[in-house]
């Protein structure tokens, strides 16, 4: 990708290549993680390491490119580390299993032989890889038990019965799941993650809250405001509109 | 469609959000349904704040947001917080936001149930009831009421009476904390009515205990609650980081299974991630069996190859590493029960067959080689003359497969075999009886000599014993006399109660040779083959065991340590006497019968010695009885009456006819009585 500063339309043609690269990029992102999520779900991973496991391959692809590095092999990798790192241990034979049905539909599972074994290094290579890229700081924090806390909270707000009947915390859960698709995952605090997840939730459902002196999203999160829990909100909405175009 | 859901949601949207459900949802049959109802919901809120990408999501996800399968928590009951923070308590949200005091005092009143626990200071008691301020909840609500004022009644008859007050109500006094569950609100007139019996509450809360409390109690939400108002700077972040409950590494699980929501099956919006997609065969545990029993089978294989080739311990490794990969494999298990059962473990490859069927039934080659192999092992165990375990087998072999010859075949000739084998049997049997006939008469008649011994024996001891009994009652009215009463006196309860231990020394005496005499007639016949002088040694040592415990059993009721010590030895002196006596008989079973002797003479000599921690030396022992023995003889006018208080001793001392004591006497005599018999059977 060669800059060519001289012309000005050039400039802004490398800036479209660059962008349309970008939404490529995106785009084969969001399949990455589509990717990472199903196979999680079929190896039983509870949302915590799955969120773990997205998380690693999103920061990985921060600093390191595309061209490069073979993205499905980067999150194979990751699902593996990210069963470490949350005390979820998966064998990589289950791992190689589920991606090579996935890729090969109906097929037979692979056989015990040089592939199978050549495979296995390859993902094991690739997790020190990950590591090294990533300083080895493998620890995060994630939204998943603010999103409780709060959730907690706002229950003792609400009728026992209005709480009973409304989806609240499935919706706000779902959609903190969904989030892992993009880097909105990234680039906020867990706690305005959870934060926007729970008021994306209320507000679908047109539950109203009781009104203090201060608003219970600002009582939650002292720092956060009303326009950043919308850039928020929007982000990962987008996140649903990409998955028509992608998939 | 969960039609209230919708129409909160449209009422809150406004119109806009009709439209656009109209437009996205219009091929759902369900939204078509609820769709006629909505148009009517007015517009409850202010236009503003509409989010029209909001309103699009809402829209395009109606289907899956307001389906009823969509809610797939269960109201779980709040069970109490166990101590120790699994996750993090946080005080009443309203305390933070500052609700205003109207605003939460109609929340209050609009959310109470019955049922409910609540914590109050009791402000008054009167003749019909307590009157409680309302400190803070307790259960089913999490509320900022303290400063709210609110006052329940909780009346008479809901006051259970505590221990021995005659008025319930004196137990209670103003300004104690009452826990007390909710048993009736009237929210139009704002009032609550409590009670303190644990069947006002629900099912789940009946093990908490209502009444009078203490600070600790308290739950942890209000002393939290207390705090921030106390300090203003703890903001919720804050207090939220520093609690405990945030770290906790499983409070997300914790939490899930608290508000009812699996972890691995968490719901989401996206159109691809839903679960009708996803498909049984495609989860690892499922790809994981096909696979491994793939594997599996490809060692099978191998394994056959190498047994058709005669390489046995190939061919197991084999197996085994097939039965590793892939446990109750059903063709590793008859491919290495065929193994067995050619190299000759017919058990183990019975075993492996029947596991092989267990896990399926229809396999032709398990039953196969089960009946073959049954077959086999029948015919070992006839070999072994298990003929009933072999018919068994037999049988078996042919529930299994009842078109196999073979089994058919054997199970006939066995039955053949069984019967002609019953009668053989019966024969013998009756022939046996005839020998042991015989046998027994040889064998009962020495009994029956030595039976006429013991009541020869037993007659001179009752002569010899009523003499001494006799000769210390006369020495006894002489002693009288001459010596004072107090020592009279005792010796006379001694002498009372050992002669009276004397008279239950000679019946137990008596019945011990009457337990022998019946043990004579109980024991079995002498097998054919072993010889008589077994017999006779036997018996002997019996009855030299039976002699040393008599002599023992006379002196434990004797008084003083020193006592039984002399009962070991006299009973080790007649067993020792005995042996040797009898090493005087020629032949090799003498010297047996000696080890054996001096065996059983040691072991009770270590019983006796066990029980009383004695250490003495036998033979210091049996010294110092002989020195006794020597001083009793020289003696015996003037120590009778110390000898008197030694019952065991008393037939010897008495005996002054008699230069050793009786029991060897007896001993001496019968010794001599086996040899006449010997040498006459001889």
């Amino acid at each position: 990708m060669s800059r060519q500063a001289s012309a000005s339309g050039s400039v802004n043609e490398a800036r479209g290549r660059r962008s349309a690269q970008d939404v490529e990029d995106s785009k084969t992102h969001f399949r990455v993680c589509r990717f990472i999520i199903e196979a999680g779900v079929k190896l039983g991973m509870r949302s915590v390491p799955m969120a773990t496991a997205c998380v690693l391959y999103h920061r990985f692809f921060q600093s390191a490119s595309l061209q490069v590095y073979e993205p499905y092999l980067v999150a194979m990798s990751a699902i593996y580390l990210a069963g470490k790192v949350e005390e979820q241990h998966l064998r990589t034979r289950d791992i190689i299993n589920v991606c090579h049905r996935y890729f090969h539909p109906e097929s037979e599972p692979m056989e015990l032989d040089g592939k199978f074994w050549e495979l296995r290094d390859s993902i094991v290579q690739c997790e020190l890889l990950v590591l090294r890229q990533l300083n080895f700081q493998v620890s995060f924090e994630h939204p998943h038990k603010y999103v409780l806390h709060y959730l907690l909270s706002v229950r003792s707000l609400l009728n026992r019965h209005a709480w009973s009947r409304t989806p609240i915390a499935e919706t706000a859960l779902a959609v903190l799941k969904d989030s892992y698709h993009g880097s909105v995952c990234v680039r906020h605090k867990p706690q305005h993650l959870a934060l926007t997840s729970l008021y994306l939730a209320l507000q679908t459902y047109g539950v109203q809250l009781p009104r203090g002196e201060l608003e219970w999203w600002q009582v939650v999160c002292a720092d956060i405001t009303k326009a950043q829990i919308e850039t928020i909100m929007s982000e990962l909405l987008q996140l649903y509109d990409m998955e028509a175009k992608c998939t | 469609m969960e039609r209230d859901l919708l129409r909160q949601s449209v009422s809150y949207h406004g119109e806009n959000l009709m439209l656009l459900l109209k437009c996205e949802q219009s091929e759902n049959p369900d939204f078509k349904r609820v769709a006629a109802d909505l148009s009517k919901t007015p517009n409850q809120r202010d236009k503003e704040e509409g989010s029209p990408v909001l309103e699009q999501f809402i829209a395009r996800k109606a289907d899956l947001l307001f389906a009823p399968s969509w809610k797939t928590s269960t109201p779980a009951d709040e069970r109490q917080e166990e101590s120790g923070e699994a996750h993090a308590v946080m005080p009443p949200l309203e305390q933070f936001m500052e609700v205003c005091f109207e605003e939460r005092r109609e929340l209050f009143y609009r959310d109470v149930e019955r049922g409910d626990l609540v914590i109050g200071r009791i402000n008054s008691v009167r003749d019909f009831g307590l009157f409680v301020t309302l400190l803070c909840t307790a259960g089913g609500l999490e509320r900022n009421i303290e400063d709210l004022e609110i006052k329940a009644l909780c009346p008479l008859r809901c006051v259970p009476s505590t221990g021995n007050h005659d008025d319930p109500l004196s137990y209670y006094q103003i300004g104690d904390l009452l826990r007390a569950g909710v048993k009736g609100i009237d929210r139009y007139h704002e009032k609550l009515t409590l009670s303190l019996y644990s069947s006002s509450l629900p099912p789940h809360l009946d093990k908490v205990k209502l009444g009078v409390i203490s600070k600790e109690d308290l739950p942890l939400h209000y002393s939290r609650g207390e705090k921030v108002t106390a300090d203003s700077s703890q903001t919720y972040e804050k207090l939220l980081e520093s609690s405990l409950g945030l770290s906790n590494p499983l409070n997300v699980d914790y939490l899930l299974g608290k508000l009812g929501i699996s972890d691995t099956q968490t719901p989401s919006l996206m159109r691809g991630l839903q679960s009708k997609h996803f498909k049984e065969d495609d989860f690892a545990t499922a790809i994981r069996k096909k696979q491994s029993v793939s594997w599996a089978l490809k060692c099978v294989k191998v394994g056959v190859g190498h047994f058709k080739s005669r390489r046995y311990v190939e061919a197991m490794n084999e197996y085994n590493k097939a039965l590793e990969i892939d446990t109750n494999n059903v063709e590793a298990l008859v491919a290495r029960g065929a193994l067995y059962a050619t190299k000759g473990s017919l058990m183990k490859a019975i075993e492996d067959f029947e596991l092989a069927l267990e896990n399926c039934p229809t396999h032709r080659n398990a039953k196969k080689y089960l009946c073959q192999t049954l077959v086999e092992r029948g015919g070992q165990l006839e070999e072994e003359e298990k003929l009933v375990t072999a018919e068994g087998l037999y049988k078996r072999a042919i529930l299994l497969d009842n078109t196999f010859q073979g089994a058919a075949e054997a199970l006939a000739k066995l039955q053949l075999r069984i019967q002609k084998s019953l009668e053989l049997k019966e024969q013998e049997a009756a022939k046996e009886q005839e020998k042991t006939k015989t046998v027994e008469t040889s064998a009962e008649k020495l009994r029956k000599i030595l039976k006429e011994e013991k009541r020869m024996k037993k007659k001179r001891k009752r002569s010899t014993s009523s003499s001494t009994s006799s000769d210390t009652s006369s020495t006894s009215s002489d002693d009288d006399s001459s010596t004072s009463r107090k020592k009279s006196k005792k010796r006379k309860h001694k002498r009372r109660r050992s002669s009276h231990g004397s008279k239950k020394h000679k019946r137990r005496a008596s019945s011990c040779s009457d337990k022998m005499a019946d043990d004579d007639i109980e024991w079995f016949p002498a097998p054919a083959n072993t010889s008589a002088s077994y017999i006779d040694q036997k018996q002997s040592i019996s009855k030299l065991i039976s002699e040393g415990e008599q002599s023992w059993e006379k002196s434990r009721c004797e008084d003083g340590r020193g006592r039984l010590d002399d009962a070991i030895d006299r009973s080790l002196e007649n067993l020792k006497h005995g042996a040797q006596s009898e090493t005087s008989r020629p032949g090799r079973p003498n010297v047996n019968g000696e080890v054996r002797d001096q065996h059983r003479t040691q072991s009770i000599s270590e019983c006796a010695r066990n029980r009383r921690d004695s250490s003495s030396s036998t033979q210091s022992e049996y010294s110092q009885k002989s020195d006794r023995y020597s001083k009793e003889f020289s003696s015996q006018g003037r120590d009778r009456s110390e000898s008197e208080r030694d019952d065991g001793r008393k037939s010897s001392g008495g005996s002054l006819k008699k230069d050793i004591p009786s029991n060897l006497l007896d001993i001496f005599s019968q010794i001599a009585e086996f040899e006449k018999e010997k040498k006459l059977q001889k």
